[in-house]
């Protein structure tokens, strides 16, 4: 009985040890899923770890797109052996680094709450650090898949890097989320000089330079770009009797239109109508279709003014010029630019603010305390508090100012 | 490519065939080994200078330790050119030089895919073709100077001067052999199959510039050291990718105990050795490969490595009658100081590999004295000598591919590896002094398949064929 008594605590204390050991573990990635990351109402907060000298080259070659090893850290979760690397055009910098994150890349199927990789932001050319994660919210809102974003505080090896944007990569894990299935080929348009959907030749070089395989990267040139080389040429072909026809088999014509419309809304300076050509999008083509579409990519360039004209640049792209000349994707583009002001003016109340106010609103006070913190940020905070205002004056006038056009344009017609 | 090699080869045979009557006409039939010496020296008659490490016709490791040649009766005999075995020039007392010439050549065929085959998994291959001279001067300096034809970027082999005047304490300058690994040390002409053990050729330092003392110590010299210092750690991994580092100024040692040596005793011939190598190593991306016997990748590591190399090697021979066993253990490891990604220091990234090896020659010669020398050689009466050889073996590089924490990250705290095990059956079939044909059937499986040369086939057998000629 004795003994009993005496082995009682030392069982206890065992047990207590277990537990506590048990308690302290990491929670499971599985317990949370990308949608808390991702979750827009939630300032999130993730720390890197990379070695000084990675570090060091990633800021001296940050033009390259040279992969190092990282641990990231978000919550209690931490994801080993990722790859990351500098990213960006325009945004590319050494002080702010715009990065790549790649679970998978040194460790064959790792995930970080199902996804293989994400982008963090560094949100560089954009005074109010807003654009992005409003833009592709509209486009969620209207129906089109569009990645998912939020906010996040980075820290690289413990030190404060700035305000970043946490954005879903466009791959295979997108796909299946928005599209339902994710076994054809997606591309990621490469930008070079101007491009407005000509016709580039026979060759098939200038369209493997252009659009850059994000799945089936091992097949052959000719499954890969035989089709964007057959959509291009038939684009341009010169009989309009049988265009769209010929042209449909091998693009979604509504679906290019709705999204050229919504980058109209928006004022999308540097998007399907950009001031340098197309840019800033994904083609997806399902297994077994001819049959491509446009996905959205980097809105940085949104927002421009207010006025902007529904029109810009319509006049310069092959495809959307000829599909315009058609009533009922005309009509399509003018009804989703409609449906666009109409959402972007839809409150809870009728005193309250419309969703993209609101939302502008939102977004300021759960980035401003960042921003303020921010000492790599490439505006200063007052240009930043400037920057709300005039998204305020482009929540409240666009939509007014785009209906006018719609009129303008169609009272012509 | 195969009726350029068939050619070749059978000029090679015809040449082969020549000497034998020149050789009867050179008196007297003494058999001077390759690069034995002709000093009176007792301990280097004992001690050819091939121990050093230097890759020789006739290496001591693998071949022979023959009689010492006789001293010469008559002071004519000192000059004029001569042939035993091989052109020589004699140019007095103790001082000659051997011209030497050496061509191999490989068919080979694949059952696995593999990258730079001529698409049915054969392939003809020239592996060697050296030209070179050795020799030695006034009895107490051996020298060689060897190249190899069509290498422009690194011609030389071995170019090296060995004083010998003292048996127990010799040195040797220049480029050759560090003096790691059994196999490595063994001449490509000695081998016992078409190519070295995996780790002997992965793992091994291979040859560099350098001065090293060796010498026989202790009653009847069982015991045999090797003790150098090298500008760097050996070409045997180097690569012309100059973002992959390798071990600078190296360190190397070797001991070989040959405890019934020169005795009557059974196991007069049993030797064990140890050896090792240390070096610094820079930061940046190893150098070591993975790479099977027909030079296909089944591993390119992209770990960081800095501080210190260091290789570990256990070996053992015996050669009793027809017979030979043999076996070695290596070990590498690259530090990796500084290199996780909250820079502190890592688990060394480790390399590591065996092999055992046996033959037998049915034809009953002495493998201690060699089979280059057989009984009934071809065109003189006979057929040569015929061995049988097989091999099994296995290298492996950082973790086992099923390790869960295992990633091919360069800053990985377990390094995703591979492993390849190998059994190799081989024939030799040593036809005279200067030609042997050797045929192997090699069986590889590869660990990790994916990273391998043909991913969907993890085993997978290659066919061999080396025809040698040297002289």
């Amino acid at each position: 009985m004795t003994s009993r008594f005496v082995r009682l605590p030392i069982y206890a204390a065992a047990v207590a040890a277990v537990l506590t050991f048990a308690l302290a573990l990491p929670v499971p990635a599985a317990a949370q899923d990308a949608g808390e990351l991702l979750d827009p109402s939630t300032m999130q907060e993730i720390r890197l770890t990379i070695n000084t000298r990675d570090l060091r080259l990633i800021r001296e070659r940050y033009s390259e797109d040279t992969y190092y090893t990282a641990d990231l850290q978000w919550r209690n979760i931490r994801i080993r052996n990722a790859g990351v690397r500098s990213r960006g055009s325009a945004s590319r910098n050494p002080d702010k680094l715009g990065l790549r994150v790649d679970f998978d890349r040194y460790v064959t199927g790792q995930r970080f709450l199902g996804l293989k990789s994400i982008v963090l932001k560094n949100l560089w050319q954009d005074g109010s650090f807003m654009h992005e994660a409003l833009a592709m919210a509209l486009f969620t809102r209207m129906g089109q898949p569009a990645p998912r974003e939020s906010f996040c505080r980075l820290y690289i090896n413990n030190e404060f890097q700035g305000l970043y944007g946490i954005v879903e990569s466009v791959d295979k894990t997108f796909l299946n989320r928005t599209l339902g299935e994710n076994d054809g080929y997606l591309y990621s348009y490469q930008i070079q000089e101007p491009f407005h959907g000509e016709y580039l030749g026979d060759d098939l070089a200038p369209y493997k330079s252009r659009f850059e395989p994000q799945s089936h990267e091992r097949e052959t040139d000719r499954m890969l770009y035989q089709p964007i080389h057959d959509w291009l040429r038939e684009a341009n072909s010169g009989d309009d009797a049988t265009w769209r026809e010929r042209v449909e088999e091998y693009v979604d014509l509504p679906q290019f239109v709705t999204q050229v419309a919504i980058e109209s809304f928006l004022a999308e300076n540097d998007g399907l109508l950009g001031y340098y050509g197309m840019n800033n999008f994904f083609l997806y083509r399902p297994a077994g279709s001819k049959r491509q579409r446009f996905l959205p990519w980097d809105k940085d360039n949104s927002f421009l003014l207010p006025g902007y004209s529904i029109l810009e640049r319509a006049d310069q792209n092959v495809l959307f010029s000829r599909a315009f000349a058609y009533s009922d994707l005309r009509n399509l583009f003018f009804q989703v630019l409609e449906s666009a002001a109409d959402s972007s003016e839809e409150s809870a109340s009728k005193d309250a603010p419309g969703w993209l106010e609101s939302e502008i609103d939102r977004i300021a006070a759960l980035v401003a305390p960042s921003v303020e913190e921010d000492q790599r940020k490439s505006f200063s905070t007052e240009a930043f508090y400037e920057s709300v205002v005039t998204m305020r004056e482009f929540a409240r006038l666009r939509p007014t100012l785009v209906r006018q056009q719609i009129s303008e344009i169609r009272g012509r017609r | 490519m195969t009726h350029k090699f068939i050619v070749l080869s059978a000029a090679a045979l015809l040449v082969a065939a020549g000497p034998a009557t020149a050789q009867d006409s050179v008196p007297p039939p003494t058999p001077v080994q390759a690069g034995a010496p002709t000093t009176p020296s007792s301990e280097a008659t004992t001690q050819p200078p091939e121990e050093s490490g230097s890759e020789q016709a006739g290496s001591a490791e693998q071949g022979p330790e023959k009689p010492a040649q006789k001293k010469p009766k008559k002071k004519a005999d000192d000059w004029g050119f001569r042939w035993s075995d091989r052109p020589s020039l004699r140019l007095g007392s103790g001082t000659r030089i051997d011209f030497r010439v050496r061509f191999q050549g490989d068919l080979d065929h694949t059952t696995a895919s593999l990258d730079g085959d001529d698409g049915d998994g054969s392939n003809v291959d020239v592996a060697r073709r050296r030209i070179g001279v050795d020799g030695e001067i006034v009895n107490i300096i051996d020298y060689q100077v060897e190249s190899e034809l069509g290498d422009d970027r690194n011609p030389w082999r071995d170019v090296y001067a060995n004083y010998k005047q003292y048996g127990f304490a010799q040195v040797q300058a220049g480029h050759f052999k560090l003096p790691f690994s059994l196999d490595e040390n063994t001449s490509a002409t000695n081998l016992d199959f078409v190519y070295r053990s995996r780790v002997a050729a992965l793992l091994a330092p291979g040859r560099d510039w350098g001065v090293m003392a060796h010498g026989r110590l202790l009653r009847r010299g069982w015991l045999r050291y090797e003790l150098g210092v090298f500008r760097e750690d050996g070409d045997n991994a180097r690569t012309f990718n100059t973002v992959r580092v390798h071990g600078g100024q190296t360190v190397a040692g070797r001991a070989l105990v040959q405890p019934f040596r020169e005795t009557k005793a059974f196991a007069s011939d049993l030797a064990f050795g140890a050896s090792f190598t240390t070096s610094e190593i820079p930061e940046g991306v190893s150098d070591l490969r993975g790479r099977t016997e027909l030079d296909a990748s089944f591993y390119r590591p992209a770990v960081l490595v800095n501080g210190q190399r260091h290789r570990l090697g256990f070996e053992a021979r015996f050669r009793p009658g027809p017979f030979s066993i043999k076996s070695e253990y290596i070990r590498l490891s690259d530090e990796r100081r500084l290199q996780s990604v909250d820079n502190t220091d890592l688990d060394p990234f480790v390399s590591s590999g065996w092999y055992v090896s046996g033959t037998w020659a049915l034809t009953g010669e002495s493998k201690a004295e060699g089979l280059d020398n057989p009984r009934r050689p071809l065109f003189r009466g006979g057929f040569g000598a015929v061995e049988l050889a097989v091999r099994a073996e296995r290298i492996r590089f950082g973790a086992g591919a099923v390790d869960p924490l295992a990633s091919d990250a360069p800053r990985a705290e377990v390094v995703l590896g591979n492993s390849d095990r190998a059994y190799t059956f081989g024939v030799n079939w040593y036809a005279n002094r200067w030609i042997k044909i050797q045929a192997n059937l090699v069986r590889n499986t590869i660990g990790f398949p994916e990273q391998g040369p043909s991913p969907a086939q993890p085993v997978y057998w290659s066919r061999l064929i080396r025809f040698q000629f040297a002289m």
